[in-house]
């Protein structure tokens, strides 16, 4: 029986968790989509020879929802609540890709203050997904505690979210033409807390895995990715920059304001779990020097552009205009035309280059939106760093690719 | 940014050209262009990159014929395996010599293309069978346990219970 039959007669039996010899005392497991350290829906089909992988096929789809046709049903602002939810650890970069992309196809500017309480959104989404990948990084390494720590300060942003936002995830705050409210009172306390609090909580991660015996053992030289592999796969973001490619759109293609910052992008040339490690964990450093100079620069003016063509007037006004409720009414039941065209847009992710391509009808609602996530790209780098290692590798592997099955699958 | 038009003959040449000049594919998507009034209806977008000289581009590239075919740039990139084969599942875009086409993102035998614009929304008829109301006298009465199956109307009214129209395409 060829590997192609097995799997075929394998598949054909169900998603059940079993095992088959073939000829060569190979062994097909099946190891998902339900499984603690798939992250998600993630299904994988592994050939093993021994406890060696000799053969790993991602099977994806599991969470495929039809997100990228219903932002077609939606306004132009509407589709902000369906990218979103793409990427659920990173909803902004959601948001932020998109929103550049219709602001390209509108061929409007975002004030100052708009690029920065963005810019401070993404640094503060970069953190909190960081610390997620850091708990369940630890957490598949068998370090219980770095899940609890990470967890721990990532709610304090979750609650700075829900403090401006009114949610903790899924926050549809950015749209086309800058963002949906203006920070409220104490925004700045709240956000001084947390990029104060952070550098030491990051020292005492490192303490606990960075140069523990048993977490070195079971990274360093753990799926290894080449330059030339992570090239030729499109790998991006902390796994490229892992494998020693100097690649981020932050400073090589800056969007909003980040030009007018300073930060570094930390790269690393082994390409192993523990770059990868290395790398997340200096990206979590600069981001919080880089919300300490956004919370220095905060520009006032408006949050967002005023064009009223495409925002809402003010509540004062509508209090006492009827002309403004009958506007709010209209853009809000029919939203605003884009004018015919493409446009694709892309921002630096923590997992690396998120794309929106939109194309417009010159109507209402999007003619087609495609997201470009990085997870769903970065997933294919999977069978060739597991591939000749162990299998409890394997789950060292899944967990540094970090993946978001919401943003795979769409 | 600029667009570049490539007729679907050329594709793979053009490709390995544009891969010797240093330009890495960053995103291939499949696009429908069947309510636009001109071009080809099917075609691929893709979206290059080149990390030297820091530029964008975007390359188009129609796909004719039924099914739409175009060759697989694999080869090339192999970063588009997954991108291709969405495209495949999503539009129905033949990708010649890729190596293992198959549907992705929906399950194997899903019939149709979702993201074509001739599917339709609400194709799929939703199997909504109106279940019989219990009517329950006094305010705030929940079902028995045994047939707490069955849908109470919150008002206390009941609804005639019979056979939905029969749901028209909604485009």
């Amino acid at each position: 029986m060829s590997i192609a039959e097995a799997v075929r007669s394998f598949e054909e039996r169900g998603h059940g968790a079993y095992i088959e010899s073939i000829e060569d005392h190979r062994m097909l497991i099946n190891m998902g989509p339900v499984h603690p350290s798939t992250h998600g829906v993630l299904r994988l089909i592994l050939e093993l020879d021994g406890e060696t992988v000799t053969r790993c096929d991602p099977v994806i789809g599991y969470l495929h929802t039809g997100m990228e046709k219903e932002c077609e049903d939606q306004n132009w602002r509407g589709a902000v609540t369906i990218v979103t939810r793409m990427d659920y650890l990173a909803p902004f970069f959601n948001e932020q890709a998109y929103s550049l992309a219709v602001e390209a196809l509108l061929g409007i500017e975002v004030p100052d203050r708009g690029r920065y309480i963005r810019m401070l959104f993404a640094e503060m989404n970069r953190l909190s997904s960081h610390l997620v990948w850091f708990g369940t990084q630890g957490l598949d390494m068998g370090a219980m505690s770095a899940m609890f720590y990470g967890f721990r300060e990532r709610e304090l942003i979750l609650d700075f979210y829900e403090m401006v936002t009114g949610l903790r995830m899924n926050n549809g705050y950015f749209i086309p033409g800058g963002v949906w409210e203006d920070l409220p009172e104490g925004w700045e306390e709240h956000a001084r807390t947390i990029a104060k609090m952070l550098p030491e909580r990051i020292d005492e991660y490192e303490t606990l895995l960075t140069e523990n015996p048993i977490f070195l053992e079971r990274t360093r030289g753990v799926g290894v990715l080449s330059k030339e592999q992570a090239l030729a796969l499109g790998a991006t973001g902390p796994i490229a920059r892992a494998s020693g490619i100097d690649w981020d759109l932050r400073r090589d293609l800056p969007y909003e304001s980040y030009g007018d910052l300073s930060f570094k992008v930390p790269i690393a040339h082994e390409g192993d779990v523990y770059a990868r490690y290395k790398v997340r964990m200096d990206e979590m450093r600069e981001s919080v020097k880089l919300l300490d100079q956004i919370i220095d620069a905060m520009p006032g003016g408006h949050f967002k552009n005023m064009d009223p063509k495409l925002m809402p007037p003010p509540r004062s006004e509508m209090a006492v205009s009827m002309e403004a409720v009958i506007h709010h009414f209209k853009l809000m039941t029919q939203g605003y035309t884009v004018p015919a065209g493409e446009a694709y847009a892309a921002v630096e992710s923590p997992r690396g280059e998120l794309g929106a391509f939109v194309a417009s009808d010159g109507g209402s609602s999007p003619y087609r939106v495609h997201v470009r996530d990085p997870s769903f790209v970065n997933l294919q780098s999977l069978s060739p760093i597991a591939i000749d290692g162990l299998l409890a590798d394997l789950v060292a592997c899944i967990a540094s690719i970090d993946p978001i099955m919401g943003g795979v699958d769409r | 940014m600029q667009v570049l038009q490539v007729p679907a003959g050329e594709w793979l040449e053009r490709a390995r050209a544009l891969r010797s000049e240093g330009w890495l594919l960053m995103d291939l998507c499949g696009f429908d262009a069947l309510q636009l009034p001109e071009g080809d209806r099917f075609r691929i977008v893709c979206q290059l990159i080149d990390t030297e000289t820091k530029q964008r581009r975007t390359v188009q590239v129609a796909a004719e014929g039924d099914p739409p075919t175009l060759p697989s740039v694999i080869e090339v990139w192999p970063t588009v395996d997954f991108m291709e084969r969405e495209a495949f599942d999503m539009f129905g875009i033949n990708f010649e010599g890729h190596p293992n086409l198959t549907r992705i993102l929906m399950p194997d035998e899903w019939e149709g293309h979702p993201l074509r614009k001739d599917y339709g929304v609400g194709k799929v008829a939703i199997d909504f069978v109106p279940q019989p109301y219990l009517q329950i006298e006094g305010p705030g009465q929940s079902p028995k346990p045994e047939e707490a199956h069955v849908s109470v109307d919150r008002l206390g009214q009941t609804l005639t219970a019979g056979k939905p129209a029969p749901s028209e395409d909604v485009r």
